[in-house]
């Protein structure tokens, strides 16, 4: 019983660290253009499409192949941006239902392109290790690793850079971060474009877990809200420790409540935080 | 004055549309356009004039949808009395979540997170409550909807004439209400807690109080749209109550228009009739959506109905 335990300890999170770095787009995008990108989630499905596309059908190596991956994200977030998103700016209703219809767009696109059957990607970093009795799969633990050096490097650069201090200063007030020389339409398109690639990378890397289907995305968009809500909106660390509460409220949960309502476990938590601690629970945090 | 005419003209026009056509086709796609209006309209009354992104709309349609059929198996109560109970039902479901979120002083998009994550509480319990909903299968339903008819008694509601009428009459009940209401002081109330709530509570609005009113009113009207829906349709699936109910209410809505109380019926008809009548495999057909979604939100922010307005009143002027 301890072993299920702490197994579900640690894959929940692991699964939590994959909520967490989109939860950080989620969080990230809404503290520089005030809107929250729902669709993030199909940004996710596309990294993880095109890993498997770049992996399995063009034959690349799998790390290139997550490289790839990333450009197209961060490719398809600009377009996205350029095209949509910088005319919802700081309107969140707006920006909201326009990522709802970019979802119902690429969501149907993928459904048609690769159909609803899911794709197994071939098996990177096969083998286990054992540790005080319990069995973690290799390529877990380097997923689970990589993304926590992303969240941290994100991190270190929002608040040992320039760019990260001209993030924070726009973010506390737009018009004296832009008389001090923020380009303030480059720096929102640039987190926007940011929080596409973070996603990408958060599908590329699933997609060497987990079989992939076109709908994943939602659900996983749906979880990064919680995440970075959970935390309170507009902390970086907050959003990785969301991501894993999340995660591991879930998996110990299911182990003494029915599966079935797996999903709302995390929702009913959600919903408790909102009501008592309506900043997150790491409010004043960065 | 002129608006009235107008509305009544409409009215007489669609009450006379069945002698111009008998079509199973046309009819059966008017009436399905009908339900789906009265959700529109009802949503309207919470979003456009309230203000509140509620996300719970799809979980009262469909909770009416399922209670309706269950009150009437398991009670052994008639269609109407169950209808009644299952609007109950919901109007008491939607006071205590309304509650919940507006005492706690939730917010835009919190708003739409916490009603969005008790919606999706109600159709997991659906989905896993096996014995009563018969789970991801759905239901498909035996017993009939009934009108009473003055004359020959209670019947069931077999053609799809009849409930066209039925379909048309309740739209229009909808229309009315939710006319008079944004139309009295309530209305104005509603207006000064969308513009700026903290202001009208300094006004001395009871801005909690008509919150819940608007938030309950609508849910309870999307109830009556359920439990009808349910019965044209002959069946019941968890799907009623999923996100993409809930998106496709919002892009009715937002095509149709937000400035008047019967504009989202225009984005009901377009977005029923439009898949039926261009033949569209479920994929395209969520693509065009998501493409109306955006187009209108960037393109044409006012629907259908104030462009319409705007140009007509441009026209006018020139």
């Amino acid at each position: 019983m301890t072993q299920l335990i702490v197994g579900q300890l640690l894959n929940g999170a692991i699964v939590g660290t994959l909520y967490g770095i989109v939860a950080l787009g989620v969080t990230l995008t809404f503290g520089i253009t005030g809107i929250v990108n729902f669709a993030l989630g199909v940004f996710m499905m596309l990294g993880a499409y095109a890993t498997w596309y770049f992996a399995d059908v063009v034959g690349l190596p799998y790390p290139l192949a997550v490289l790839a991956a990333i450009a197209v994200t961060a490719a398809a977030g600009l377009v996205a941006d350029q095209a949509l998103f910088r005319f919802t700016r700081n309107n969140l209703v707006n920006g909201l239902l326009v990522s709802l219809g970019l979802i119902a767009v690429l969501e149907a696109t993928a459904l048609l392109v690769f159909t609803s059957t899911p794709k197994e990607m071939h098996r990177v970093l096969p083998g286990i290790v054992m540790a005080a009795g319990l069995v973690l799969p290799k390529i877990k633990l380097v997923v689970f690793a990589l993304l926590l050096v992303v969240i941290f490097a994100t991190y270190a650069a929002l608040t040992r850079t320039w760019i990260g201090r001209a993030a924070y200063a726009y973010s506390q007030n737009p018009e004296a971060a832009a008389l001090m020389g923020v380009s303030t339409a480059r720096l929102q398109s640039g987190v926007v474009v940011y929080s596409c690639a973070l996603a990408g990378l958060g599908g590329a890397l699933y997609a060497a877990l987990y079989s992939l289907e076109p709908t994943l995305g939602s659900l996983f968009i749906l979880k990064a809200v919680e995440a970075a809500i959970l935390a309170g909106i507009g902390s970086v660390t907050g959003a990785l420790l969301g991501g894993v509460i999340l995660g591991v409220t879930e998996g110990v949960g299911s182990i003494y409540l029915p599966l079935a309502f797996r999903d709302a476990y995390g929702l009913v938590f959600l919903v408790v935080i909102l009501l008592f601690k309506p900043a997150g629970l790491f409010a004043g945090r960065r | 004055m002129k608006r009235l005419a107008a509305t009544l003209v409409i009215a007489a026009l669609l009450a006379a549309l069945p002698l111009a056509t008998r079509s199973d086709f046309v009819l059966t796609i008017l009436v399905f356009a009908f339900l789906q209006g009265m959700l529109a309209v009802s949503f309207n009354l919470v979003f456009g004039y309230a203000g509140q992104l509620s996300m719970f709309h799809a979980a009262a349609f469909g909770i009416a949808a399922y209670a309706t059929h269950l009150f009437g198996k398991h009670l052994g109560v008639g269609y109407w009395s169950g209808v009644l109970l299952a609007a109950t039902l919901v109007g008491a479901i939607s006071v205590v979540v309304g509650a919940i979120c507006f005492r706690f002083r939730l917010r835009e998009f919190y708003f739409a997170v916490v009603t969005l994550a008790f919606s999706e509480m109600a159709r997991l319990t659906v989905l896993n409550w096996n014995s009563m909903t018969n789970g991801s299968l759905g239901i498909n339903l035996q017993d009939k909807a009934t009108i009473w008819i003055p004359g020959a008694g209670i019947r069931p509601i077999e053609s799809t004439l009849a409930w066209y009428y039925v379909a048309l009459a309740a739209l229009g009940v909808t229309i009315l209400l939710c006319w008079r209401l944004v139309h009295s002081w309530m209305g104005r109330a509603f207006a000064a807690i969308r513009l700026n709530d903290e202001l009208g509570d300094t006004l001395g609005i009871n801005v909690f109080r008509y919150k819940l009113a608007a938030f309950t009113a609508g849910s309870v009207m999307a109830a009556f749209a359920g439990s009808l829906y349910a019965y044209f349709l002959g069946s019941l699936e968890p799907g009623f109550l999923s996100i993409d109910t809930s998106l496709g209410i919002i892009a009715m809505v937002l095509l149709g228009g937000r400035s008047a109380v019967a504009a989202p019926v225009v984005g009901a008809l377009v977005l029923t009739a439009l898949p039926h009548v261009i033949h569209f495999s479920a994929e395209i057909r969520s693509i065009v959506y998501g493409a109306i979604l955006i187009f209108t939100i960037l393109a044409m922010p006012q629907g259908i109905y104030g462009t319409a307005a705007t140009l007509w009143r441009r026209h006018r002027a020139a």
